[in-house]
């Protein structure tokens, strides 16, 4: 029954959702690499250093060799965050010349693009020569690149790569996803608020009055979704508020934001 | 409890069973098509008010880190998103989902010993009297939960759970996909593109609000249309508005056909 490429390995097997127990597992704890990113809490400069604390964190969780995080915002604007070694920056700087590869397909369609057995998979035919170029040039077994996804807004892509081939485990899958949505989130943070946070707020994710808002001041401004955020979030700090209030003011039309402000 | 308060809402009235059979035809066309899933949940919420004469509906999916967040709701009502995801960890949405069993409170007034927060929030916020949650299954476990809201108190009868339970079902089959059932270790991902999905489409909402004077919810709708007329994805149109890839002016036929005249 447990067909999945890579076969089933313990750890599937026993996962979530064939265990006897399965509610507990899918409400369980978050995973040991989302743990860590979470117990980062706030304060982290820039993005950079940032990138630096994700790439360690999720490596070292999700048992991998290394780690990078790139920001791929625009063709004109590629550049790598961050890499935990030689190996992780030797991959995204093969994407860039070549213009393909794993980090570039997550970040085109907003899906993470997991191949646990490079030497054997079938999803290297959308990036071929990509592919080739690792297996010649590198030792790398298995490639994992996740997009850090804000809405429509793509605020980099982390890459993690392993030696030994094989598939991710049910849990580590989770994991992976759990982490990724964090370090979304932190990215968010330290780019439009930076310095000031105190961690990764969720509740920037599930108030619905927050995205409109930032569609709004996005026109109003005629800027990114990412600076519309910031410059709410700025004006909420400088007026003492809470950013779901402000979001609030501007969705009703209390609150208009022009060049002159701020 | 007295025989009053367990009193039943809303009866099944005749030509329910026609509008069932309509909602049923619709959702699943709707699966055969390349869909997209906000679209998908959204007219879903629509259906359960109707057919279970709910006053507000509302789905929730747990996100990566646990925490209930809404994906689709019959309104913009403010105060009901946060009743949806309130961050007590508590509340007949968060025991549905971790039960994976069906939560009836027929009277909310009589919530507050069981679910003292919940209760305290729905009588600061909520005109509802009672709720009912109803699980998205998978395989013995939730992914979510369809929450139905009543004004008045009552239990929903058992025909109706049951409907509600269809609906709720077909929603695990849309988000999760007939590929991802079988393939357990695709769900989160599923999850976290339904949760981006609509963090999308709000933002969209926005964009479309500020540039046409329009209501949240006459946003929602143009957007809707659009994606409909053009068979285009709903999320794909958020998208391109919010990357500025897509004018909203060409969100408004009569702004269209303005310039294919050539006109300004």
């Amino acid at each position: 029954m447990v067909s999945a490429a890579g076969g089933p390995g313990p750890d599937r097997a026993a996962g979530w959702y064939w265990g006897a127990r399965p509610v507990d597992a899918l409400m369980a704890e978050p995973g040991v690499a989302t743990r860590a990113l979470l117990a980062l809490g706030g304060g982290i400069a820039d993005d950079r250093a940032l990138a630096h604390r994700i790439c360690d964190a999720c490596a070292e969780g999700l048992g991998m060799d290394g780690a990078a995080i790139s920001l791929l915002t625009a063709t004109a604007s590629r550049e790598t965050l961050w890499a935990t070694d030689a190996t992780a920056e030797r991959l995204e700087d093969l994407q860039f010349t070549l213009n393909e590869g794993a980090c570039m397909e997550a970040a085109a369609t907003g899906q993470p693009v997991l191949v646990g057995e490079l030497r054997d998979s079938p999803h290297t035919a959308r990036w071929p020569i990509f592919a080739d170029a690792v297996l010649a040039q590198t030792d790398v077994g298995a490639l994992f690149a996740l997009p850090l996804q804000w809405g429509a807004v793509n605020l980099g892509v982390l890459d993690l790569y392993r030696r030994s081939p094989g598939e991710l485990s049910a849990a580590q899958h989770r994991d992976l996803i759990g982490a990724g949505d964090t370090a979304a989130l932190m990215m968010l943070e330290v780019r439009t608020d930076p310095g000031r946070g105190d961690g990764p707020d969720p509740a920037v994710n599930s108030r619905a009055e927050i995205h409109q808002a930032t569609g709004m001041v996005l026109v109003q401004l005629g800027i990114s979704a990412t600076d519309a955020l910031a410059r709410l979030r700025a004006y909420a700090f400088v007026q003492q508020r809470l950013l779901i209030d402000a979001a609030r003011d501007v969705v009703a039309h209390r609150l208009l934001f022009t060049e002159e402000m701020i | 409890m007295d025989a009053e308060q367990e009193s039943v809402l809303s009866p099944p009235g005749p030509g329910r069973e026609r509008q069932v059979t309509r909602a049923f035809v619709e959702l699943a066309d709707t699966l055969v098509d390349d869909y997209d899933i906000i679209d998908l949940l959204d007219r879903l919420v629509a259906h359960s008010v109707e057919l279970l004469a709910a006053d507000a509906a509302g789905i929730v999916l747990a996100d990566p880190r646990g925490a209930l967040r809404v994906v689709a709701c019959s309104s913009e009502d403010a105060q009901l998103m946060e009743l949806l995801q309130l961050h007590t960890d508590q509340g007949p949405c968060v025991e549905c989902v971790r039960s994976s069993a069906p939560v009836s409170v027929p009277d909310l007034s009589e919530a507050a010993g069981r679910w003292p927060l919940f209760a305290r929030a729905v009588a600061q916020r909520g005109a509802f009297r009672s709720v009912h949650a109803l699980p998205l299954r998978l395989r013995g476990a939730a992914v979510g939960a369809l929450n139905l809201f009543h004004h008045r108190p009552g239990a929903l009868p058992a025909q109706d759970l049951a409907l509600g339970q269809a609906l709720a079902d077909v929603a695990t089959i849309g988000i999760l996909s007939e590929q991802a059932i079988r393939r357990g270790e695709v769900v989160n991902e599923q999850l976290q593109t339904a949760l981006n999905s609509r963090v999308i489409i709000e933002q969209a909402k926005g964009v479309l609000a500020q540039h046409a004077g329009l209501s949240m919810d006459a946003a929602f709708d143009r957007l809707r249309s659009y994606a409909r007329d053009h068979n285009l994805r709903l999320s794909e149109v958020a998208r391109s508005l919010v990357d500025d890839d897509l004018d909203p002016d060409m969100m408004f036929p009569a702004a269209r056909a303005r310039q294919r005249r050539g006109r300004p």
